[in-house]
């Protein structure tokens, strides 16, 4: 059966529908994915909150008596691993990926209506366990979000018990979300495209999305292994990871595991996880700088291979969060080679990105404001990533806040920025209101500035020596006092940074209740989601007919052209419109 | 190593898969409905999501594999991986597999002739045998589990146990969805009905490559257990 019959199929689903099933059990993906992305930003809330007593009790030790080095280091890891997955990833993946794929392929759904559905409820399930862990008898795990083994299930760690299983489990049923997720994604791409939707004119939003969801699908496997096994030496006394030792002066039942395997098998799936959340925020990016600098994108053919070559060449590069673990010195050669051939294709994208600025028409908007401020910190997190990539250097500098301020700038404010570009982006086509661009300046500002503010100077304090999860530092000949004044300033700069988040949600509120109201194309963009008969669109998209793509994702300001875009839909002149 | 495999032979699959979808177009040059869309596209969505579903099985049972050979030689000659008796009825189950996977594809032939008779007979059968095997391998556990000589802590033993029931929860989702589908053919499926027909052959065909894809990966597993 050939695919268009399938993307325009005639069934219920695009019926008018009760108020339940088209809110709360709704198959629609848009709907879907402003779930998806509600649930992960209220967790994402969280998890800043968390972050902010972590840096109260680095800024000001021994002020704030509910820190405790047991709750801290619950802190630490429900930060790390909240932000990582159940933020970053579903943020990127179930919200845009739902939202955007079936409307920029020019699809009425995905193509798994049912599952992606399910997906949702499943990620809830997921975020709900997560949370449960802060109502266990001991606790979230305190384990640091890496969660290795032995000290993750060892008595003393927070969260031994309970916390750890509660993690695993959660961790798990987030796997499998994904993967129902994961697969609607990459079969829709490849199935549901309208047509005249070539791979080639596939806007790079899609495309980011697309090899990020591979990769996830390709690596998450190793993280639900790494959590079987885990769980299985905590819960039944396997020795998979557990080694034989001393705990709490009592010999353990463990003996001979490997807690190394432990980490090669994260790290498999935890660096691709780094690109799980790079490569959309590459390709969203990428979409927002020709849109708002109205001309068409550097290199698009470029851009495609170096997503694709930067997605496989993430699978050979893990080992490189493992330097200080011991390793053979040919293995450390290796990764560290790997990881720096990883810099070609990704500085070829930022060259490209900095190349459809030049001489363009930049319209400095609140997206093209976060976009380009994309551009400054993924630069400056690439770059602090050359140095860790080699093995010399990474040893010294391993564990201390240089990594720290190394992964927060690349994958922790880069992302970020993307997100808030594409929320401001896609606002009004998701809600048919415009964003109060105003307030949205403020939080660019607070945040942009901030974020440096918090993490410039951890790279200075990771050089001194400044080591990462201690609760406190207190007096060290290696550590001068000006390293605490600093730790000081990093704590202030993180509440403006978390005061501006307030201004973003408060913006969000205010614009759904009393935003002006949205036109069709805002942006003045050529790609299909902007091109639906109403907005926002409805169940279905497309009213009676699908789309029909005449030409890539990027004609803007073309010569002769009657204005600065032409819509992907649109037929050349002289030409009628397909049938 | 075994993973690296896996990851090659999938970035090979991807790659080809990209050059012969025309990546080298230069979409800036031509304007107009493009060739080779989704015209000549003549995979059904289901089929495409399956293989996608396979590659990511692969993945986990590939990892689980080299999980296996890494933890085997993480400790070589300090603590000593005591190698397992892998009991015989293994032999037995792997044999009621292989025929569970070929009474699938004896009923895919049938449903592509719209042979109802005999798709209705070899498709549960399919299914049953499947039911036998893990029976078998409950059967397997509880032989090594009688000796008495082996250990939770002891890794050979914890992964036999693991490997076989993450692959024996595979097949038993597999089972619901070929017991829904037994069940739509059995009830009253109809030469006429064409739709109904496709649907049960999709299904059919759908439950056949798993199966498959399961009988690999079995085969794999088994060899990978008898070889250490």
């Amino acid at each position: 059966m050939a695919y268009v019959a399938i993307a325009d199929r005639d069934t219920h689903l695009h019926d008018p529908q009760s108020w339940v099933t088209k809110y709360v059990w709704s198959q629609d993906h848009k709907v879907i994915a402003i779930q998806y992305g509600s649930v992960a930003i209220l967790v994402g809330l969280l998890a800043l909150v968390l972050s902010l007593f972590m840096r109260l009790q680095i800024g000001f030790p021994d002020t704030f008596s509910f820190i405790t080095p047991y709750r801290y280091y619950q802190f630490v890891t429900m930060h790390g691993m909240i932000m990582v997955i159940y933020l970053l990833t579903a943020l990127f993946l179930g919200g845009f990926g739902n939202y955007l794929i079936p409307l920029m392929c020019g699809a009425r759904d995905m193509v798994f209506p049912y599952m992606n559905m399910l997906s949702f409820w499943v990620y809830l399930l997921s975020v709900i366990i997560l949370v449960a862990s802060f109502f266990a008898p001991d606790g979230p795990t305190g384990a640091g979000w890496t969660l290795y083994p032995p000290q993750a299930v060892l008595e003393g760690t927070p969260g031994a018990n309970w916390g750890i299983v509660l993690m695993l489990v959660s961790l798990a049923v987030f796997i499998v979300a994904f993967t129902m997720g994961g697969l609607n994604y990459v079969t829709t791409v490849l199935q549901a495209r309208c047509r005249g939707m070539t791979l080639m004119r596939m806007p790079l939003s899609v495309w980011g999305i697309f090899v990020a969801t591979i990769l996830g699908l390709l690596a998450f496997p190793a993280l639900l292994v790494s959590a079987i096994m885990l769980l299985l030496d905590h819960t039944l006394g396997t020795s998979f990871f557990m080694p034989a030792l001393m705990s709490m002066g009592e010999q353990s039942d463990h003996e001979g595991g490997s807690p190394i395997l432990f980490q090669h098998l994260f790290w498999f799936f935890g660096h691709p996880e780094v690109y799980i959340v790079a490569l959309p925020a590459f390709g969203i990016v990428s979409d927002l700088l020709a849109t708002h600098a109205r001309k068409n994108i550097f290199g698009y053919r470029m851009m495609v291979w170096a997503i694709v070559a930067i997605g496989a060449l993430s699978f050979v590069v893990w080992a490189h969060h493992m330097y200080v673990s011991g390793m053979n010195p040919y293995f450390g050669f290796f990764f560290a080679t790997t990881t720096l051939i990883i810099a070609i294709p990704t500085a070829i994208k930022v060259y490209n990105w900095i190349l459809t600025l030049w001489r363009g028409d930049i319209h400095l908007t609140l997206p093209n404001l976060f976009a380009i401020g994309f551009i400054f910190t993924f630069v400056h997190g690439g770059l602090t990533g050359l140095f860790l990539g080699n093995v010399t250097v990474d040893l010294p500098l391993s564990d201390t806040y240089f990594v720290i301020g190394h992964f927060h700038m690349v994958m922790g404010v880069s992302p970020v920025m993307v997100l808030f570009g594409a929320i401001y982006h896609w606002f009004p086509k998701i809600t048919g209101k415009m964003p109060n661009m105003t307030l949205g300046k403020i939080h660019f500002w607070m945040t942009f500035l901030g974020t440096y503010a918090i993490y410039l100077p951890m790279h200075y304090l990771g050089i001194l020596g400044m080591p990462r999860r201690y609760y406190a530092y207190g007096q060290s000949d290696f550590l001068p006092d000006s390293a605490h004044t600093v730790n000081e300033a990093i704590t202030i700069a993180a509440i403006v940074v978390a005061t501006a988040q307030v201004i973003f949600i408060i913006n969000v509120i205010l614009s759904l209740w009393k935003g002006e109201k949205a036109p069709e194309n805002p942006w003045r963009a050529t790609t299909l989601e902007w091109q639906t008969p109403t907005t926002p669109p409805p169940h279905g998209n497309w009213g009676p007919k699908l789309p029909v793509v005449y030409r890539w994702a990027y004609d803007y300001s073309v010569p002769g052209a009657d204005k600065d875009y032409i819509p992907q839909n649109e037929p050349p002149k002289g030409q009628p419109a397909a049938a | 190593m075994m993973t690296a495999m896996v990851i090659a032979m999938l970035t090979a699959i991807t790659v080809w898969w990209l050059l012969i979808q025309r990546l080298r177009e230069k979409p800036w040059t031509h304007q107009g409905v493009a060739t080779g869309s989704q015209e000549n596209r003549t995979a059904s969505a289901p089929h495409v999501g399956l293989w996608v579903f396979l590659a990511v099985v692969t993945s986990l049972f590939g990892l689980f594999a080299s999980a296996y050979v890494m933890r085997m030689h993480a400790h070589s000659g300090v603590v000593h991986w005591h190698p397992l008796t892998e009991p015989r009825v293994l032999w037995v189950n792997t044999a009621v597999l292989v025929l569970a996977s070929a009474a699938l594809q004896r009923a895919r032939n049938a449903a592509v002739r719209t042979d109802l008779d005999t798709l209705r007979t070899f498709f549960p059968l399919g299914g049953a045998l499947t039911v036998l095997f893990l029976l078998g391998q409950v059967w397997a556990w509880r032989e090594l589990a009688v000796t008495g000589l082996y250990d939770r802590t002891d890794p050979a033993y914890a992964f036999f146990i693991l490997l076989t029931a993450v692959h024996g929860v595979h097949l038993l989702g597999g089972l619901v969805v070929l017991g829904r589908a037994s069940a739509r053919i059995w009830r009253g499926l109809s030469r006429d009905n064409v739709v109904a027909v496709a649907k049960a052959r999709q299904s059919v065909e759908l439950c056949t490559v798993y199966w498959h894809c399961l009988l690999l990966i079995w085969l794999g597993l088994f060899a990978l257990l008898l070889s250490t």
